[in-house]
């Protein structure tokens, strides 16, 4: 930070930062968000063995993960002990490095799927479809959860906020559960096909699976942080 | 005649300091707030500081005169107390430039007291300075934070509790908001009409007076609430609204911030001045003579031209800081430090308006209002408590043994 020149003797100034924690933790969900969203336009694509212009979204998820990481730190890194908040502050930091996690499991993600291009068989499609929409729609349920904290903080955490919250909480818990369902279904029917499947294949299969539902593992966390952060 | 002229020249010089940098202040809640402009700020402040200064500014003025220097014990006679109150006021206006230079958090209340303290300690001795007047204006120091602390905190809590709770929180807003407005109205009139010259002048007793400041509230707060009604409603969680509603009352208790900032502050600048007039004259301070008015006035002007010309910008720059300060906020931390810093000007007692607002802030914070606040700045202000006092008293010794020397 620049040191400014105005020579003037104003306590207050030294009372307020410029960007405030919620405001960045805001703003990261945003950038989650956009990465999200390109993960979206990609992966589906990508199920249905349209590997065209992949690499370029994955560069993209990339890069906002890396904008991701610069706003986590930026943050962390700027909460001295002195520094009040209306939150417990170690919750506050779980948090947001729960939902970092989400972009950063996506990268990992795109980058592992960018350097071998593994056919989903035909069988395996919907479920595979499926099990990734259910975990986009916990991102976004989270999204939703996380974005209510600004009513929150306008109210200084009232009652009805609060349980508003809970509400969108309870939404991204439900979504993951289902998501897990799918998953071990999906599971279940690649165990089946087994004998018919490269063995490098299914390890791809299986490990897919695995990282795609991490993401809404991960956006899960975010909320049970969030939980604990507005708890009384 | 050059003495009086020369004073009253740096007594602008520090009324000037103190619009710009304690009214920036004061008044940057409500710029940060987005209550009013950063221009419209600097008028209110320039207008109001002076009505403040003018009308409620005595007391204090009288306290930093007459209250930490024994001007009437034996000993010390009316040319070394002359020097005495230069040097003092030198001293302040030394030190105060000096921590604007170096953006340090102190206050010129705490400068001019504590060169006070050094001329009394050098020019009579231990005994001349009146340390049971010296104790409680150091603990009003300790308890205006706080008290501004505390109203805030039950102000933000009252607005929590009345207005963002309910299911209506604009149709709650639009009651309770000018209700809290209308005890504003009743603090400054009450103030201007109870134990000042004002009063006595028109033959007010102090019972009308408070008469009167009942229904001056009771009319602002009735009129506010006619004001108000046409504001649509929009839901449980329409809490801009809400901040709108309040962004109209901020208007309100700026101008309540810069009253009272004038009524203390305006002391700083003129306290000493308003010694070394008589003593110019050959009188003695002793005898009861009011502050004329014209010094307060000169006072007044003196803080209206700081805010209005470097005043604009710092105002500018710390508004621009506290954007997360919302109307609610805003007016609970108005309204918790401006009710102090009144209160003590009508106790006579020379507070920090800039140190009452920060513990105002906290008090907010406190209440869970506030996103982030740094109470590091709590360790800077204490330090510049400690630090001051010594300092201010220390330049003020020298120079007093200096201007001793030559005249």
């Amino acid at each position: 930070m620049e040191k400014e020149q105005d020579h003037f003797r104003v306590p207050l100034a030294d009372t307020f930062r410029r960007k405030t924690p919620f405001t960045q933790l805001f703003e990261h969900m945003k950038v989650v968000k956009k990465g999200i969203d390109a993960l979206e336009s990609g992966l589906i694509k990508y199920y249905q063995g349209d590997y065209k212009g992949f690499s370029t979204i994955s560069k993209k998820i990339s890069e906002y993960e890396h904008e991701g990481d610069i706003i986590k730190s930026n943050l962390r890194n700027h909460l001295p002990n002195s520094l009040f908040m209306p939150v417990d502050k170690g919750k506050f930091l779980r948090t947001l490095r729960e939902q970092d996690s989400i972009l950063d499991h996506a990268d990992g993600l795109v980058r592992m799927l960018d350097m071998r291009h593994t056919k989903i068989p035909k069988t395996l499609q919907k479920g595979f479809i499926d099990h990734a929409n259910s975990t986009l729609k916990t991102v976004d349920a989270m999204e939703k959860a996380v974005g209510n904290i600004m009513d929150l903080i306008e109210t200084s955490f009232i009652k009805r906020e609060r349980d508003q919250t809970k509400q969108y909480i309870y939404e991204v818990q439900r979504l993951e559960q289902e998501t897990d369902k799918i998953k071990y279904d999906v599971t279940k029917a690649i165990y089946k096909m087994e004998s018919k499947l490269e063995p490098m294949d299914t390890y791809h299969l299986l490990k897919i699976l695995e990282m795609v539902d991490d993401i809404a593992d991960h956006a899960e966390n975010v909320t049970d942080w969030l939980r604990a952060m507005i708890a009384k | 005649m050059l003495i009086i002229g020369g004073s009253a020249a740096i007594a602008f010089y520090m009324a000037w300091s103190i619009g710009s940098n304690d009214v920036a202040n004061s008044m940057a809640t409500a710029v940060g707030a987005k209550a009013i402009t950063f221009k419209q700020a600097v008028l209110i402040a320039g207008v109001l500081n002076l009505v403040g200064a003018v009308f409620v500014g005595g007391h204090v003025t009288d306290t930093v005169r007459k209250g930490i220097v024994d001007v009437q014990s034996a000993g010390i006679s009316n040319h070394i107390l002359l020097i005495g109150f230069i040097a003092s006021l030198l001293a302040a206006a030394f030190w105060v430039t000096l921590s604007t230079w170096k953006e340090m958090p102190i206050s010129t209340t705490h400068s001019i007291i504590g060169a006070l303290i050094g001329f009394g300690l050098i020019a009579g001795g231990v005994q001349t300075v009146i340390w049971g007047k010296v104790g409680s204006v150091v603990a009003s120091w300790i308890l205006s934070p706080l008290s501004g602390c505390i109203i805030a905190f039950l102000v933000f809590k009252i607005i929590t509790i009345t207005i963002f709770s309910k299911d209506n929180p604009v149709k709650a807003a639009k009651i309770v908001g000018p209700i809290i407005f209308g005890f504003t109205a009743l603090l400054i009139v009450s103030s201007l009409f109870v134990k000042t010259a004002f009063g006595e002048n028109y033959d007010i007793s102090e019972s009308t007076g408070l008469l009167y400041a009942v229904l001056a509230a009771l009319i602002v707060a009735l009129i506010g609430i006619i004001l108000l009604r046409k504001i649509p409603e929009r839901g449980p969680e329409d809490y801009d609204t809400v901040e709108k509603i309040f962004r109209k009352l901020q208007v309100g208790t700026s101008c309540y911030v810069a009253f009272a900032h004038g009524a203390n502050d305006v002391a700083n600048a003129i306290g000493p001045v308003a010694s070394i007039i008589p003593l110019a004259q050959g009188l003695s301070i002793g005898s009861q003579v009011e502050v004329p008015i014209w010094l307060l006035t000169l006072g007044g002007i003196g803080i209206g031209i700081g805010c209005m010309t470097w005043g604009k910008r710092v105002m500018k720059t710390v508004g621009s800081r506290i954007t997360s300060l919302t109307n609610t906020r805003g007016f609970s931390v108005d309204f918790g430090a401006a009710t102090t810093v009144l209160v003590a000007s009508k106790l006579g007692l020379p507070i920090s308006t800039s140190h009452t607002v920060v513990g105002a802030v906290i008090g907010v914070g406190l209440a869970r209002g506030l996103e982030a606040i740094d109470l590091g700045i709590i360790k800077k202000i204490v330090t510049s408590w400690l630090l001051t006092l010594p300092i201010a008293a220390g330049t003020s010794i020298v120079i007093f043994l200096a201007l001793n020397m030559i005249f």
